[in-house]
């Protein structure tokens, strides 16, 4: 059942709160433990919570809704341990601001969520905490780092979920697990009250059933936060009334370096397939090319790995062998990137967000595969690509970086399936064009029934 | 930047600069991810125009 659907049977009384509570607690004790998509799950708060908002007159957006969180968001008297040793009985004593705002609105939180420790990796398969497993194959991984964000959505753990994303953490769990997921804009939503990576790419975000959900999800959270720099007052619309006026005349172009190099053909045939879908609905579809797109990974990586060692020093110089062993290695990398090369890496920010601005001057939006390969076993780092093996790091920078870089919104669609396991289509907007991105992905949805698709392990018994 | 990978006395040395002790064992993953890094760093400083100014922490409003 989607969030717009929960909310409107909990809003008619058809369902309490706690009813809704309930049935995902039980579904979570029956199917969690193979997925192990949570952290920390917490039954009496929530059914306390539940309780509280029958008493209540308030009926807000997400009256009754049950969530989940990405466990490097604060809720208050939870922990948040980022999936980490260091932070393993951190309890926070405030909440997101993200967390405020949904509260308000009346959704309920069902527990925190399983993360690549300090959701600084793409397997989420944190040592601390163990593997989120793909509910689609239990024996792949979910991606990361919001792995438990987009494993717990697919199965039905949750009704949406909150993840964070630098440089692909929301997109790359929601294309693998065959869910829709959200990177707003930097700058729409607060970060306030979460575990950062590197601030200047970091931003919260919805992963949900549909694009519909996300939606929703993201109109609850986003707006400018007072004790957050980094958010600008731009104004939030109301995203789920801006849904219909399908993809006719939209004009979208085709990132075609993205489709022939660096990418299973399987996959660019199902996502090129899923752009002819939104030719057939009407859209205006064309080839482009962008300059400096294939510096796109190293601009980010010369800003992100100073950054996130940044915000690590005081542990790297006191716990250094309490994180995982790839998270320790790229946390060190950030002490030999000269300062030089940061500075040289925002100056390549400057020109590739130039140039991504005269492309969206002939483009509403852009089209690329969300991820180039399927999601490699658990306990394994790299894939095959063209017949040999890569590491599995390597392939997704070129496909994620560059919308993290100029700070644009990105949706994963579902779009298809290459041996069982789900492919996404990723459409990347103007930034704050969240209404054009989220028009485009409903429309796609109305056509297709990928979102609809549920792994086995979830279609043991519906949540509600 | 240097392109060459650096020596793994010369990375404890930096990181010791910055208080954080580092094993030999710990820095081996951390050469293989420089030895492709720098080099790329440095093309980039190539590519970068003289009159470019940097972006900024955050990006500022679309219309500015």
């Amino acid at each position: 059942v989607s969030v717009a659907e929960l909310a409107q049977r909990l809003r008619a009384h058809e369902l309490s709160p706690r009813e809704a509570v309930e049935s995902f607690l039980q579904r979570i004790a029956e199917l969690d433990p193979e997925v192990n998509a949570y952290i920390s799950v917490r039954p009496e708060e929530a059914l306390a919570e539940a309780t509280a908002l029958e008493r209540s007159r308030e009926r807000g957006p997400l009256y009754g809704v049950p969530l989940a969180l990405k466990d490097v968001i604060d809720v208050a008297g939870a922990r948040t341990t980022a999936a980490s040793k260091i932070l393993a009985e951190n309890v926070a004593t405030r909440d997101a601001h993200v967390v405020e705002r949904l509260k308000r609105a009346g959704a309920i939180i069902l527990g925190k969520l399983n993360t690549h420790e300090f959701a600084y990796g793409a397997l989420g398969t944190s040592p601390h905490f163990g593997a989120t497993r793909n509910p689609w194959s239990l024996e792949h991984v979910c991606g990361g780092s919001s792995g438990g964000s987009g494993a717990a959505v697919a199965a039905d753990l949750a009704a949406a979920t909150l993840g964070t994303d630098t440089a692909g953490s929301i997109r790359i769990p929601a294309c693998f697990c065959g869910v829709t997921g959200l990177r707003p804009s930097t700058g729409l939503v607060s970060n306030r009250g979460v575990v950062p990576v590197a601030w200047t790419f970091d931003t919260v975000g919805p992963l949900g059933r549909t694009a519909a959900d996300c939606a929703l999800v993201l109109e609850t959270i986003a707006g400018h936060d007072p004790e957050d720099p980094s958010t600008l007052d731009v104004g939030v619309p109301r995203y789920s009334n801006l849904l219909a006026g399908g993809a006719r005349g939209l004009r979208i172009g085709i990132v075609n370096a993205l489709f022939e190099r660096g990418i299973d053909g399987r996959v660019a045939a199902v996502v090129a397939r899923a752009v002819e879908e939104l030719r057939g609905l009407g859209a205006q579809v064309g080839g482009v090319e962008i300059p400096f797109l294939e510096q796109a990974g190293t601009i980010q990586q010369a800003m992100q790995f100073p950054e996130a060692t940044a915000a690590h020093l005081r542990w790297l110089r006191t716990r250094l062998s309490d994180y995982a062993a790839d998270v320790r290695a790229r946390l060190l990398v950030g002490l030999f990137v000269p300062p030089t090369a940061y500075v040289t890496g925002q100056r390549a920010r400057r020109l590739f967000y130039d140039e991504c601005r005269r492309v969206f001057e002939r483009f509403d939006l852009l089209a690329a595969p969300t991820m180039p390969v399927l999601p490699p076993r658990v306990g394994e780092e790299t894939v095959e690509l063209d017949g040999r093996p890569i590491a599995y790091r390597l392939t997704l920078i070129r496909f994620n970086s560059p919308w993290s870089l100029i700070g644009s919104p990105v949706v994963n669609l579902p779009c298809g399936f290459v041996d069982g396991l789900p492919a996404g289509l990723a459409l990347v907007g103007r930034r704050f064009a969240e209404a054009t991105v989220f028009r485009a992905a409903h429309a796609f949805q109305q056509a297709t029934d990928w979102h609809d698709r549920r792994p086995g392990v979830a279609a043991a018994s519906a949540p509600i | 930047v240097a392109a060459a990978p650096p020596s793994l006395a010369f990375l404890q040395s930096v990181a010791a600069g910055q208080g954080v002790r580092v094993e030999e064992a710990d820095l081996e993953p951390v050469v293989s991810f420089l030895t492709v890094l720098l080099p790329e760093l440095d093309e980039l400083e190539q590519l970068v125009p003289a009159g470019v100014v940097p972006a900024g922490l955050f990006l500022p409003p679309p219309d500015a």
